[in-house]
């Protein structure tokens, strides 16, 4: 099953395994880096890129499966063990001491002379031919100096194998253009490089061996020459994808003869810009993208919870910018989170307090004096339009699964009669039998005439449900599709900055 | 030139600036406050929240807190007097005062960094533990009548009215202040409390790190229960209750974060200074002394306010900062297609 190991390899991982309780990450991941190459690590949204980094750092711990370091066996297991067997990994978001100056950044848990440290420092520095003031404190420094930094870290161990975990996604053009020639100066000197990606170009412009992995699987590996776009857009789409089509629209949406309800208009955020989109009344807009594309950002900044910095947003009409959650909530836009555990649910209070907690501002379950009855009312006529399965609906929410509270959620949502409701991944963690219950629950608000926005990065939900979708990628709208123009390579490529020739409006 | 500068911008300076400026203020109301004698004594009598400043400045450097240690310096107190009423030597003291006090900051360590229980709750039981042993070892009464060489150093001026202990004390400082500055292990600590994950992707061990941190505090809480047992000669079974509160007021005011990675030692100990001067002064500006604890509970709310509002307002501005940065390249790569 597994290939032999390679002597001359920098690294080679053999049969890794990883489950986090009953959910499989890792499904026996083989892969090889050679000395002096890139190789591209591509893949959606809990695919296990981010698992396999972390294992190979140390950080976790796989459940079977072998590394080898040059040939020879490493046991790793923590942070310490592996940076000592000369791997190092540049995290995602850089991990510096910000109240520490560059220096001390660079040189903290080196265990050597700080003299010659120091020295050594300097000479590296010198022949990289970097400028970097080493007294500055590294809160005062950019992500890209930053990620320098870290680099120098991973350099003065003398790491010969480096993790770059999405070095790019928070870097402006020019500094993507120095990044990759330090990239490439790495790499002519026999380092090997495992480089994370969501951007298809970078694999392109950088790699040399390319690797896909989907469901903790790998689905294609090999020499980036042998590869088309194409080709790796296919090996990131369940094989079964193409067959698959929208079916056709139980309710199609006018369009021509309906007032949209929701306009956003050249919206601009933190971590979004220009965005412009509509949502008509009883349709659902799928809103796709990859994380880290802007999507959270953008919906939050909807709901009032981030400062706008350009644009506008109309509901109905009315300008709604820049208003309050509670105004916002209050003029008819609902917003049903990501996290429920975090943001979503009262854990220890029971079903029925949970579906009328948006009411509270309001007197439909009386002010002072709570009218049980009322409360309880509310709540049956969820859970019996819903099918949630509950013993009494005095239990506590705590006690129901993953999908079962996702209903509550949503009934909650529904509960202050929005005209729109915004979705961030409304069946993240939920199993199959309550994902249909969900999906028929989000085709019930469409039918009833509320304005659906849902944000997804399972593609296949937006391909199932969605009546028009939207693609972010890097903080804008890049693609937008119609109807029966919805497929998942189409959606997968634009998410991954792809965007075909046709079907590209607006 | 550098140096110079570094010395002014340092956090500790700010404190000592308010000491300075405290005094000064206290000396327009009465001028008899800034006699050399009333000076030192505001530092004389800083000695044990110095000892336990120091101590827990470690802990608060890693972003923990201890508050178990005036009952660790109430029951090393009352041990030293029960030793002392014995006729024991000074070294059989320290070394159970040392012993007592390593082992609570063990226990904490154990609780706080290898179980994981917040370190408010568990400290605070511990607290109670020991509280509870030291009725057990005293009986429930107040250890006193101990005499021999303890009595005779308690109060022994060393030179220019500077008392020995508090000599000691600023030694212990200069040797803290080293260690954590110049060694490697040293800035660890500081490592841990600045960037917890960062410090576990760099190789450091962050679990030993914190149980070094509270084993260092509980040695240096026995310490100060020595002090307090040879300066009073009289350890009450409520000895060193509510000194927690004072240490880590000083900690704060001397410029060292209670979110960890921030401050130093030469601040904690003007930290230490600052809390023992304001009931001192209260009395020439006054004032009751019964302010005391009002005046010191504004200050500390006031500054760690102040604190957490700076960290969250730069934590808010690296993150937009990022996400500015993401949206900022895409029009020069959208032409790129």
């Amino acid at each position: 099953m597994s290939q032999p190991i390679d002597a001359g390899a920098r690294l080679s991982v053999r049969s890794i395994t990883k489950a986090f309780g009953s959910n499989v990450v890792l499904k026996g991941i083989d892969m090889d880096v050679q000395p002096g190459s890139v190789v591209a690590l591509i893949g959606g949204n809990g695919a296990g890129k981010s698992t396999l980094v972390k294992i190979i750092m140390g950080i976790y711990t796989a459940d079977s499966g072998e590394i080898y370091m040059e040939g020879k066996p490493c046991r790793l297991g923590k942070p310490a063990a592996s940076l000592a067997a000369g791997i190092y990994l540049v995290p995602q978001e850089p991990m510096l001491f910000p109240n520490m100056t560059v220096e001390q950044n660079i040189l903290m848990g080196i265990d050597e002379n700080p003299i010659s440290l120091r020295r050594r420092l300097n000479d590296l520095l010198g022949h990289l031919g970097w400028k970097l003031d080493l007294t500055r404190k590294a809160a005062t420094l950019s992500i890209a100096e930053q990620q320098l930094v870290e680099l120098l870290r991973g350099l003065m161990r003398d790491a010969r194998l480096l993790i770059l975990d999405e070095p790019t996604s928070s870097l402006t053009f020019n500094e993507v253009d120095s990044l990759f020639k330090i990239v490439r100066d790495l790499r002519a000197k026999g380092i090997g490089i495992i480089y994370i990606t969501h951007r298809l170009t970078e694999v392109f412009d950088i790699a040399d061996e390319v690797l896909i992995m989907r469901d903790g699987v790998i689905t294609l590996s090999g020499p980036v020459k042998q590869f088309t776009r194409e080709m790796l857009v296919a090996g990131l789409l369940p094989p079964d994808a193409q067959l698959r089509s929208a079916k056709a629209a139980s309710h199609p949406v006018d369009y021509a003869n309906t007032e949209p309800v929701l306009v956003v208009d050249k919206l601009t955020g933190y971590g979004f810009k220009d965005v412009s989109f509509k949502v008509y009344p009883g349709e659902i807009l799928g809103l796709a993208g990859v994380v880290g594309a802007g999507r959270t950002e953008l919906i939050s900044t909807i709901f009032g919870r981030d400062k706008v910095l350009g644009g506008k947003v109309y509901l109905d009409g009315k300008d709604v910018t820049g208003h309050k959650t509670s105004q916002i909530l209050r003029e008819g836009i609902n917003f049903v989170p990501e996290d429920r555990h975090y943001h979503g649910l009262f854990k220890i209070r029971s079903i029925s307090s949970n579906t009328t907690s948006a009411l509270l501002g309001t007197t439909e379950i009386g002010s002072v004096n709570m009218n049980r009855r009322k409360q309880n009312a509310i709540a049956q006529k969820y859970v019996d339009d819903f099918r949630t399965k509950i013993v009494s609906l005095e239990d506590l929410i705590g006690s129901l699964s993953g999908g079962n509270q996702q209903k509550v959620v949503i009934a909650r949502a529904l509960s202050t009669k929005p005209k729109v409701v915004i979705l961030d991944e409304p069946t993240r963690g939920i199993d199959a039998a309550a994902r249909s219950d969900v999906y028929r629950i989000i085709e019930q608000l469409k039918n009833a005439g509320v304005a659906v926005l849902m944000v997804s990065s399972d593609m296949e939900e937006v391909v199932e449900l969605a009546d028009r979708a939207i693609t972010v990628y890097q903080g804008r709208i890049n693609a937008e599709f119609l109807h029966e123009e919805i497929t998942q390579d189409a959606l997968t490529a634009a998410s991954f900055g792809i965007v075909p020739g046709k079907g590209a409006r607006q | 030139m550098s140096s110079l500068r570094n010395l002014l911008h340092a956090r500790w300076m700010s404190s000592f600036v308010f000491l300075v400026l405290l005094f000064l203020i206290t000396g327009l109301a009465d001028p008899n406050f800034l006699t050399y004698t009333n000076v030192v004594n505001c530092f004389n009598t800083a000695t044990m929240y110095t000892l336990l400043a120091i101590g827990i400045a470690f802990v608060i450097m890693t972003g923990e807190i201890d508050v178990s240690i005036g009952a660790t310096l109430g029951i090393t107190a009352a041990m030293t007097g029960l030793i002392a009423q014995q006729g024991g030597s000074i070294g059989r003291m320290l070394v159970v005062c040392v012993a007592v006090g390593a082992a609570v900051g063990l226990v904490n360590g154990v609780g706080v960094a290898f179980f994981g229980v917040p370190s408010l709750i568990f400290t605070l039981g511990t607290n109670g533990v020991i509280r509870g042993f030291i009725y057990i070892v005293t009986d429930g009464r107040t250890v006193e009548n101990f005499g021999g060489d303890i009595a005779v150093y308690g109060n022994k001026v060393l030179f220019a009215e500077i008392t020995l202990y508090y000599a000691i004390a600023v030694v212990l400082v200069a040797v803290a202040h080293i260690v954590l500055t110049r060694t490697k292990k040293g800035k660890y600590f500081i490592a841990v409390g600045d960037n917890l994950d960062g410090a576990n992707l760099v190789g450091i061990s962050v679990l030993r790190v914190k149980l070094l941190a509270y084993v260092l505090c509980g040695i240096f809480a026995g310490i100060a229960g020595y002090v307090f047992a040879s300066k009073y000669r009289q350890v009450m079974t409520v000895a060193g209750n509510g000194y927690e509160m004072t240490a880590i007021a000083a900690c704060v005011l001397g410029g060292v974060s209670l979110s960890g990675g921030l401050g130093n030692m030469v601040g904690a100990a003007i930290g230490a200074v600052i809390m023992s001067s304001i009931s001192r002064l209260l009395v020439f500006i006054g004032l009751p002394s019964d302010f005391n604890n009002t005046i010191t509970g504004v200050m500390l709310i006031i500054i760690v306010v102040v604190d957490a509002l700076t960290q969250r307002r730069s934590i808010e501005m690296t993150r937009r900062k990022r996400l500015l940065s993401r949206t900022a390249g895409t029009a020069a790569e959208g032409g790129k297609r």
